[in-house]
């Protein structure tokens, strides 16, 4: 019998590393091939066959982006905007969920519903009268604008999502510290945030992905090459019906490492929040 | 139970609250058009050349200055073809539309239709009247109710990007007919690494343009001139399907691929060197100037072969659009006539090595165009060349067909669904009427 329970748990994890093998090829294959793309000349990547390595690897797309194109000021504006708008997000999400969560008032319920619903709304419906407020307001072509429009969707999804996490923070731990003579932000910041970070680190990562890869709104909203965003830059290596493949490739792969970097980061803090285990018995 | 009293102050407030809230936006939206900051708002789409880019930069600048504007209240900005409408939909909307903008053919009669775009007759009738004047082919892409909306900015002709290095190791001259065109793909071509003729028979528009080019040449057409009658179901145009059908199924000069193809798919094909032929507007020629210079030296550009009713070449027209819904109407159309003023025209027109054709027949006179064979029938393309919509004018209708794939489709019942072509056309008959009948009520 133990020779037969040993067996299966060694299939069971052949299977299990199997699936995980397949999930990192499927996950890191369009890395490679957007890297191997802008590593190749132009005759390479429009040839019959295509080439899973480089047969003479260029950095000619990369000289051309960084030569013949604003490239930096477009990583530049994705960093100010992400950031930013991460930050916001977090500060607002974390008061809002709290004050959902804790605090009694009137609507308190129908705000909340309502954050959902804001959530909701496509982008398309929004982009219209949006774009018209923000020209009212003198925003359109700025990094403010762009934040601010950008937080209209991860500022209703954080607050969501950390009102249920803080929901599930023992009440008698805040009780203790305003018992200690913490004010409420004092609970908050001593006592609920640290306990929360596996979810503070979920809707930072998702904050800056969404401002980081958004296109309808960095579209609309910015017309000169001071606030462009990497994914509006991108499209510019589309010249009427030609794609110029080596520099747009050598730009994606460029622009997804950022969000790589911060999952990277955030990830230690969702282990870290996990096992803090603040709770017991 | 206790019933919550509002004090007079609470009522207040909160009556000043949902007023703000309800009527805000309204206000806000009524304000934006004076909300501008800037006094020349210029869209350009992005060019080939970086030296094009830059000259018009300049003489959006030069202009500006000329007209006593500071660098602070102009703003020129590239936008990408991706996001054009959506951008354009949204400034409209808001009431803050660019001043100027590079719009293509169907552009015009779109936004025309719609009442946004300046008229514009004055400046095309003081074009027409420099000596020998403009191309009338181009007219038609910018003329609306008989007035025209839109300055003529280039001529885009489609030529056949033809692989004269090929022609030449065969000892074959450029075919003259559409049967010896196939003839000629059929000696050349050497599947699967090179087929003769890369025709777009994807669900795009290059389709319709390419589907279309061919079905002229046999007599066929979509619309009559009135623009009302659709003749799509013509023993003409069923002719040119069945013509098509044996370039694909029996005498196989064109890839199965084609069937799926997007808009880029004739280029890509003709740019890895796997297609002998494809009609193509000169953007492919325009990226071998910048990219790939071996397969240029190996490129000609000519007229599309003549069917039983001759040649007929395609082309459409690019145009600069003045928006009404800005304060500063005398600049726009101010701008546009320093642009059109041929030398500064001339200048932008050749720092694009020959992707812009122009719309002054006297520019042809320039070595520029003497200089490469490969611009040798530009002139009779740009005289003799008609739009997609022919022998209708583009028309939002046409637009429509256009971007609704109607013609695709029908290629693709034939050629996919296996349906005999007058099956076929008449189906695309029927849905081409129903587009043209709609339109007509609106």
């Amino acid at each position: 019998m133990p020779r037969t329970t040993s067996g299966t748990r060694l299939l069971f994890r052949w299977i299990g590393n199997g699936l995980l093998l397949v999930m990192l090829v499927w996950t890191l294959v369009p890395f490679y091939w957007m890297m191997a793309t802008s590593l190749k000349a132009d005759q390479e990547i429009y040839g019959f066959e295509a080439t899973l390595v480089p047969h003479h690897p260029t950095l000619a797309a990369y000289v051309r982006l960084f030569q013949q194109t604003p490239f930096m000021k477009y990583v530049r504006n994705s960093t100010i905007i992400a950031v930013s708008t991460t930050a916001v997000s977090l500060v607002f999400g974390c008061l809002g969920a709290y004050a959902l969560a804790r605090l009694r008032f009137r609507g308190r319920r129908l705000i909340a519903r309502g954050l959902v619903f804001t959530y909701l709304v496509p982008p398309s419906l929004l982009f219209i009268p949006l774009f018209a407020m923000m020209s009212a307001l003198s925003l359109v072509d700025t990094h403010q604008g762009l934040i601010l429009a950008y937080l209209g969707f991860t500022v209703p999804f954080c607050t969501w999502l950390l009102m249920g996490y803080f929901r599930s923070v023992p009440l008698e731990l805040e009780e203790a510290a305003l018992v200690d003579g913490c004010t409420r932000l004092g609970a908050l910041i001593r006592v609920v945030l640290p306990m929360s970070l596996p979810a503070l680190a979920v809707v930072a990562f998702f904050s800056f992905t969404q401002a980081w890869n958004e296109f309808l709104y960095a579209n609309v909203f910015v017309n000169s090459v001071e606030v462009r965003t990497i994914t509006t830059g991108l499209t510019l290596f589309i010249v009427e019906d030609v794609f110029f493949w080596g520099p747009m490739m050598g730009a994606a792969f460029l622009s997804a490492l950022p969000p790589l970097v911060v999952y990277l980061v955030f990830q230690r803090w969702v282990v870290k929040g996990l096992t803090l285990g603040a709770v017991k018995g | 139970m206790t019933k919550a009293n509002m004090t007079r102050r609470q009522a207040l407030k909160t009556a000043v609250a949902v007023g703000l809230a309800t009527t805000g936006p309204w206000w806000l939206v009524r304000g934006s058009h004076g909300a501008r900051a800037k006094k020349l708002v210029f869209w350009q789409l992005p060019n080939f050349t970086p030296l094009a880019d830059q000259l018009q930069k300049e003489q959006v600048y030069e202009f500006a200055k000329s007209a006593g504007l500071k660098e602070s209240e102009v703003e020129y900005a590239t936008v990408s073809n991706e996001g054009f409408a959506e951008k354009l939909a949204a400034a409209l909307e808001a009431g803050n539309p660019p001043d100027v903008a590079r719009l293509y053919e169907s552009n015009v009669q779109f936004y025309a239709a719609q009442g946004h775009l300046l008229d514009v007759t004055d400046l095309v009738d003081k074009m027409r009247r420099e000596p020998k004047g403009i191309f009338d082919s181009s007219l038609t892409a910018v003329r609306y109710s008989g007035r025209a909306y839109g300055v003529p900015l280039a001529v885009n002709p489609w030529p056949v990007h033809a692989r004269v290095d090929l022609l030449e190791q065969h000892k074959l001259d450029y075919p003259k007919t559409w049967d010896e065109f196939i003839e000629t793909c059929m000696k050349i071509q050497s599947p699967p690494r090179l087929f003769g003729f890369g025709m777009c028979l994807g669900l795009v528009e290059d389709t319709t343009d390419n589907v279309m080019n061919l079905l002229w040449c046999y007599g066929g057409k979509m619309v009559e001139a009135d623009n009302k009658t659709v003749v799509m179901n013509s023993p003409e145009n069923a002719a040119g399907v069945k013509v098509i059908e044996a370039m694909f199924r029996t005498r196989k000069i064109i890839p199965q691929g084609a069937i799926g193809w997007d808009n880029s798919g004739n280029n890509k094909a003709y740019q890895s060197r796997q297609a002998a032929f494809v009609m193509n507007p000169t953007s492919i020629y325009a990226y071998l100037n910048q990219s790939d210079q071996d397969l240029q030296k190996r490129t000609g550009l000519f007229p599309v072969p003549a069917g039983p009713k001759g040649t007929v070449n395609l082309i459409d027209t690019w145009a600069f659009g003045a928006f009404k819904q800005n304060p500063y109407p005398e600049l726009a159309r101010g701008l546009i006539s320093y642009f059109m003023q041929p030398a500064n025209y001339d200048k932008i027109i050749q720092s694009t090595g020959g992707r812009w054709v122009p719309v002054y027949k006297r520019l042809f006179d320039s070595p520029f165009w003497k200089s490469k064979p490969e611009f040798k029938h530009f002139v009779s393309m740009a005289e003799t060349g008609v739009p997609v919509s022919y022998a209708g004018s583009p028309t939002p209708a046409a637009g429509e067909v256009l971007n609704t794939h109607i013609i695709p489709k029908m290629i693709q019942r034939v050629l996919v669904d296996n349906w005999e072509p007058p099956r076929a056309l008449e189906e695309c008959h029927r849905r081409i009427d129903e587009v043209y009948a709609r339109n007509r009520k609106v």
